[in-house]
């Protein structure tokens, strides 16, 4: 069949198509794409049979790429016909088979004739319009796969081949050479072999991917029993309260759900520590809303209040600091107070401070208007959070204006104080750092009011925080000097 | 007699004044054509002879209309006696073509989806700066650059 030489596309049975089956990182992030098909161009990597060969760039950063196997072969498993990744899932053939024990290797030949054969058949079926069992479309996603699986595209594998020569280090082409001039990754995970990738055996990557998948940490209860609050990371705009709530009331009954847009974050509190721990261990790391992988943690204790405001303070001077966001003359001055921060990974919150002893009430800017707030020093989560959005809404700030009340949005974590019922989370930007931030000009940049030390003149930190920033909006004069 | 008409090469005046040029730009495109392919890709190869071509049409182009230093007659005849092509320099008095590099770069038949060479797209609406058309070497031949 495949070693006659003469074309009869009919007799042979030669696959055509009209559109490639392709997943959506192969087909890449541009909505403009030109595609050229060529009947009959290539064989097939698996079954060799000719088929028809689609080719493409998907995307300004891409190489070309062109379909590498037939429809027949790759409806067979379900897979993109470039990557030979799943569909729906993005995962190797392995991995998918494993995590819904589907086995259909038996069924297809691997060899020669019988393969070709085969292949034959099950395309004749197709197009005849016989139905053949599929069960890829039934299954339904278990535990394994949610955790596994790709929630994005992931354009970096359409990148241009690496440069052979560069590797010699006898690329002569210099500027205008289109392929990578980077080494390549060497490793187990290089040596791959498109059949085994497709039949799913011995597949290098799957192996890691398997293995990750057993070892993915569980979410550890923390020691402090009265943590009943959840921290969950990465969100989007998409993501409501609703969602959240549609999402956690399966495990527990949800105290508060407390969504911060500002660090794309929110906290979930359950009435029990069960409900909570039920949660964290049905969700840790499967939760995917709206095809937005969330990070499940736990949050953070909340400690007393004077303790709170002045190791909040001291806390998110530490975040900002670790946190790699703001520059560094902002959070330079803090650093002597930094010193007792361990690292600081982006996500989680930052540890607990020591103990200041600054009461909000002594901040001559607090205006203490009302808020509903955590208790504490009446005027000063509420005065912070006020001044707070304020300045977030207005591009100066009135060191004598009341903040109107206004939603607490904040750059790091949230002050989960602002709960009504008691709140067990710390507030990260410390309520009352607002105070001072009113005096000092607005924000366009968040950080800088957070970094700013209640305790420390107005003038320090005001320098500090307008020597990188704004290019002096309004407010006191006296702050610059 | 002999029964064999022979074309005998009647030389225009002024041919000698730009003999030398031409017999020199002739031996290039001989050493080009006898170059080994040693080193080079196997589309690289053929760029000298693209580029030779385009000299020498741009030479005897630049003297009959730019610089008007030759006759109707020798131009005329340079043509057909391929020194120079005459199609390219058709192309080369249209506006927007003047620095066309070859005739394949610019026609659409050639080209997927029907368009013209990326040599043939100015610099700065390109996204690539640097570029070697892989059809003639070229490095960007829109009037603009």
């Amino acid at each position: 069949m495949a070693h006659r030489l003469l074309r009869d596309h009919e007799a042979d049975g030669w696959e055509r198509s009209d559109f490639p089956i392709i997943c959506e990182s192969c087909l890449g992030d541009s909505p403009y794409v030109r595609m050229t098909r060529a009947e009959y161009d290539k064989e097939c990597k698996i079954c060799t049979r000719p088929f028809t060969v689609f080719r493409w760039r998907p995307g300004r950063d891409a190489r070309y790429k062109k379909t590498e196997i037939c429809q027949t072969c790759s409806k067979l498993k379900n897979v993109c016909q470039v990557c030979l990744l799943d569909l729906e899932y993005g995962l190797p053939v392995q991995v998918r088979d494993t995590a819904l024990s589907i086995d259909s290797n038996d069924s297809i030949p691997k060899s020669d004739v019988n393969r070709e054969y085969f292949a034959e058949e099950h395309d004749r079926r197709a197009r005849a319009g016989i139905d053949y069992e599929s069960s890829y479309g039934k299954a339904r996603p278990n535990d394994t796969i949610l955790k596994l699986q790709r929630t994005t595209p992931y354009y970096k594998r359409n990148r241009a081949h690496v440069c052979s020569f560069y590797i010699r280090g006898e690329c002569t082409r210099g500027a205008e050479c289109p392929y990578r001039h980077e080494m390549p990754e060497t490793g187990e995970l290089s040596q791959q072999n498109i059949k085994d990738r497709y039949y799913g055996v011995n597949d290098p990557v799957a192996l890691k991917l398997l293995g990750k998948a057993g070892e993915m940490a569980t979410l550890e209860a923390p020691e402090d029993e009265s943590i009943k609050t959840l921290y969950v990371g990465g969100l989007d705009a998409r993501v409501t309260e609703q969602d959240l709530r549609d999402h956690f009331y399966a495990h527990g009954e949800i105290e508060s759900v407390k969504m911060v847009l500002q660090r794309a974050c929110a906290f979930v509190t359950y009435t029990t520590r069960e409900g909570a721990e039920k949660a964290a261990e049905e969700l840790s790391n499967k939760l995917v809303i709206k095809g937005l992988r969330l990070k499940l943690m736990w949050g953070r204790p909340q400690t007393s209040k004077p303790e709170l405001d002045g190791s909040d303070q001291a806390r998110q001077q530490a975040s900002v600091a670790h946190s790699g966001l703001l520059p560094r003359a902002v959070i330079s001055q803090q650093q002597n107070l930094d010193q007792t921060q361990g690292t600081l990974f982006y996500n989680n919150p930052p540890p607990l401070q020591q103990e200041r002893s600054y009461y909000p009430s002594m901040d001559p800017q607090r205006m203490g208007a009302l808020i509903s707030s955590q208790d504490g020093p009446p005027g000063g989560p509420s005065g912070s959070g006020e001044n707070k959005s304020s300045l977030e809404k207005q591009h100066y700030a009135h060191p004598m204006m009341p903040p109107p009340p206004g939603q607490y949005h904040h750059q790091y974590y949230p002050p989960y104080g602002y709960m009504p019922p008691v709140p067990p989370y710390q507030q990260f930007p410390p309520p009352y750092n607002t105070a001072v931030a009113p005096s000092q000009p607005a924000a366009t940049n968040y950080p800088y009011q957070h970094s700013t030390q209640p305790g420390t003149s107005q003038t320090g930190s005001g320098q500090a925080a307008h020597a990188p920033a704004e290019t002096g909006t309004s407010t006191s004069g006296s702050q610059h000097q | 007699m002999p029964k064999v008409k022979t074309n005998r090469v009647k030389y225009p005046e002024g041919w000698e004044l730009i003999e030398p040029t031409l017999r020199e730009l002739q031996g290039k495109m001989r050493e080009a054509e006898n170059d080994s392919h040693d080193g080079k890709r196997k589309c690289e190869t053929l760029w000298p002879i693209f580029k030779i071509a385009h000299q020498k049409s741009r030479y005897i182009f630049d003297l009959y209309h730019q610089r008007k230093e030759i006759s109707n007659d020798l131009y005329e005849f340079c043509l057909d006696q391929g020194y120079a092509d005459r199609n390219l320099i058709a192309k080369w008095k249209k506006p927007g073509y003047e620095r066309l590099c070859c005739l394949g770069c610019m026609q659409p038949r050639d080209h997927n989806f029907a368009t013209t060479c990326v040599c043939r797209v100015p610099k700065q609406l390109r996204e690539e700066k640097v570029i070697e058309c892989v059809h003639c070497g070229c490095r960007g031949c829109a009037s603009g650059d």
